[in-house]
């Protein structure tokens, strides 16, 4: 027969103030470990969202950005006739020739300024990126040095809003569209036209092309093949999702200092709930002494103390994601190390990661509750009985 | 029994809750120092007497933009300046992205005047400004790939289209950071078909008064051109990169505080408990004559110790490690240079033991407070 429940909680309320103290310190790590991992998972699913699965990502050879690749206009000019590009209702083929380009803007909190990416997009870029929906304004006028920024550039940094100017070098930039991107890593660009990017900041080539194929899988092998085949063609072709699928490894390092803090801190924690279940073992010997009179089994007891710490540690828990929760939507930004420019993005706390911090909690109370447990069972029952 | 025997005795009452305390102190304070010490690393890049004298100017846009080389000449005749250097970072992948070190194309001239706190040997030197095709390593990424001096490297360029071949013609020792490759700026100029433009220029200030007055006086001279500059301290131009990873400082700031938290609340808990089980003892201490002062004395001076052992232990650790990875790990490798070393400095060391004092005191407050206002009748009466 198992020592009810309520025999522990008891036990948790008697000494409120040692289990508050042990309560929290769980929760404290469980709230550090879900907060990082929001931060490292929001990084992360901004950029494998970003990919379409339909698109293909043409770079040059040995390039692992866009921002450093560089691809001749001639180059261009070959790639997008090619049968495996899929053509609009005019005939028009569907692949945007792009260039990337670094500008260093003021942030609006006055922390300084910040590098952003301003993205040349041909014609049909905004075609290829379904994801990406204009909200306001309008689209810009090639050649009239109009931009659009993402809505969260336009929070961000100074002079980014609808109808304002922004200078970069000898230009002024005027804001005429602002666009959404549902939290792709698009909201951290601001996009012009190409070739006036290329005019305006002295660039004889392009970066990358973003290319639709047609539908036929055996033509498109036969394209990738002829352009990376091609001698005087220096490219490799990769899928859009592969190449935004490389840049999570910018999350790397968060992820790490998370797994790093969260197992060294609850060992801490794990010390503590081990503090205060010997402490309770020790006070209430005598009582253990009674239970074992009554007819509980040593194994009884075992569960009881185990389960009393469990209890403990997964309450220590849930406060710890009640209090991560309000970071959940956070925007915060980050240097991405592919290119050298701030991407925004925001706290992502989803019920798994919930569910992770629970488990550590949990971890932590077992290995807190084993051996004090172990020792309550093993107790003499004459002795127990005995003692003050 | 003397009184530190007494406090000694009290101390090892209960081993078990002494080894974890003390443990759990460690562990946070290792996490404290760790943490601090990265923030240091990365918030105030090393710096020397020779480095506050370097300017850097770039493209204003950002650095992900040229200058034209012909600036040079111009920022050479301006009053103030001692040399001036052209630097593009290269960011070529040498066999695998993995293999990564810092690679500079510099003017081979001027090296040695520019990053003068690095010991080069000077025939190694010459022998460098010779070749055109000739490169000076770092100590630490000569010893990281077994290079030897004479040995051809390849690197494949990803921001710049050419892959220079080079050749090893010396090493150099000390400077902030062991593991850059400089070669010549011609050589890659050359390759790409002399497009004339270059990343960077650095200059060395005649001194450090003139360095107001000549950050804006080279971006006078260009402004309203095509290319105009921004001109700042190597330290200020560092800090912009640190700046942009986030805000390293809040979030690295806010995850200590948290931790000292955890800690006292773990200590005191642990004080308590301690306490409230000697609450007879303490009774009778009072019955003897001892005064409250003295009883707090008492819990103070073992609360005190035992946060001591823990701060040593946990700092302490976090120091040996750092050593550790610095010197033998070979940190700047594994961190992309992210962090060049990682040393617990005495600044950091002297904040952790000062919190480890705050702890010790902090700690015992609260319990010992209900101990010596509890009279003596309560205290002997107290059975748990």
């Amino acid at each position: 027969m198992a020592v009810p429940i309520k025999y522990n909680l008891r036990n948790l309320l008697v000494r409120w103030h040692l289990t508050l103290a042990t309560m929290l310190s769980v929760a404290l790590v469980v709230a550090v470990f879900v907060m990082i991992m929001a931060l490292a998972r929001g990084l992360k699913s901004t950029y494998v969202s970003t990919g379409d699965a339909r698109n293909l990502l043409v770079l040059r050879k040995g390039s692992t950005a866009e921002s450093s690749s560089q691809i001749m206009r001639d180059e261009v000019r070959r790639i997008r006739y090619l049968d495996g590009v899929a053509r609009d209702a005019d005939g028009e083929p569907l692949a945007s020739a792009e260039i990337l380009i670094l500008i260093n803007l003021e942030r609006n909190d006055g922390t300084g300024s910040a590098n952003v990416l301003v993205r040349g997009i041909g014609p049909v870029g905004l075609r290829l990126r379904p994801k990406v929906k204009l909200v306001e304004g309008r689209m810009f006028e090639p050649g009239m040095r109009e931009c659009v920024v993402s809505r969260k550039v336009a929070g961000r940094f100074q002079n980014c809003r609808i109808g304002d100017e922004f200078r970069s070098g000898r230009t002024m930039w005027r804001v005429v569209g602002m666009f959404e991107a549902e939290k792709t890593a698009y909201e951290s660009e601001i996009w012009i036209d190409a070739d006036e990017a290329r005019e305006v900041f002295k660039r004889n080539f392009y970066g990358s092309i973003l290319i639709r194929p047609v539908e036929d899988a055996g033509v498109v092998a036969v394209m990738i093949q002829r352009m990376e085949g091609d001698k005087q063609l220096s490219i490799r072709v990769l899928p859009e999702v592969e190449y935004y699928r490389e840049q999570t490894k910018t999350a790397a390092p968060i992820q790490w200092l998370g797994g790093i803090l969260a197992v060294t801190m609850s060992i801490g924690a794990a010390f503590a709930a081990m503090n205060t279940m010997y402490a309770v073992v020790g006070a209430r010997t005598r009582e253990i002494g009674t239970l074992r009179v009554l007819g509980f089994k040593r194994r009884d007891i075992y569960l009881s103390f185990l389960l009393e710490s469990v209890i403990l540690s997964l309450l220590g828990g849930l406060v710890g994601c009640l209090l991560s929760l309000p970071l959940n939507g956070m925007a915060t930004g980050t240097m991405s190390f592919t290119t050298f420019a701030e991407v925004a993005f925001e706290f992502r706390i989803t019920p798994d990661l919930l569910g992770k911090g629970l488990v550590f909690a949990l971890t932590m109370g077992v290995l807190g509750g084993l051996l004090p447990a172990r020792l309550a069972a093993r107790k003499p029952v004459l002795d127990a009985l005995r003692s003050s | 029994m003397t009184i530190p025997g007494f406090i000694l005795r009290n101390a090892f009452r209960n081993k078990r809750r002494l080894i974890l305390t003390v443990l759990s102190v460690a562990l946070s304070l290792f996490l404290f120092t760790m943490l601090q010490t990265a923030l240091h690393e990365l918030t105030n890049p090393a710096t020397t007497d020779e480095a506050a004298l370097r300017l850097v100017v770039r493209h204003k846009v950002s650095l992900g933009n040229v200058l034209p080389t012909k600036y040079q000449a111009r920022i050479e005749r301006l009053p103030g300046v001692k040399t001036c250097m052209k630097l593009t970072w290269f960011g070529g992948i040498y066999k695998d992205p993995k293999d990564f070190f810092p690679q500079f194309a510099v003017d081979a001239d001027k090296l040695t005047q520019v990053f003068s706190e690095a010991q080069f040997d000077p025939q190694q030197i010459a022998a460098f400004q010779k070749d055109r095709t000739g490169c000076i390593v770092g100590i630490k990424t000569m010893e990281r790939f077994g290079w030897k001096i004479g040995d051809r490297i390849t690197l494949q360029g990803t921001l710049w289209p050419c892959d220079p071949e080079l050749t090893i013609r010396g090493v150099y020792r000390g400077g902030v950071d062991e593991t850059n490759i400089f070669f010549h700026f011609d050589y890659i100029n050359e390759l790409m078909g002399k497009l004339d433009i270059v990343g960077t220029f650095w200059l060395v200030a005649e001194s450090a008064e003139v360095i107001p007055e000549l950050i804006k006086r080279v971006d006078e001279t260009f402004a309203n051109t095509d290319a105009e500059t921004k001109t700042e301290t190597e330290r200020a131009f560092v800090l912009d990169f640190v700046s942009m990873i986030g805000n390293v400082k809040v979030l690295i700031g806010s995850i200590s505080s948290v931790v000292v938290f955890t800690m006292i609340l773990v200590t005191a808990s642990t004080m308590s408990m301690a306490i409230r089980e000697r609450s007879r003892e303490i009774a009778v201490l009072k019955a003897l004559g001892y005064d409250g002062w003295q009883i707090f004395g008492l819990i103070l001076a073992e609360s005190f110790g035992l946060a001591l052992v823990g701060g040593t232990i946990g700092a302490g650790g976090a120091w040996f490690l750092g050593w550790f990875m610095t010197n033998v790990g070979n940190i700047a490798a594994k961190s992309n240079n992210l962090f060049i070393k990682f040393e617990v400095t005495p600044h950091i060391l002297a904040s952790a033991l000062i919190i480890t004092t705050v702890l010790g005191i902090i700690s015992c407050l609260v319990p010992a407070y209900t101990t010596i206002r509890t009279s003596v009748v309560t205290g002997l009466k107290e059975l748990d």
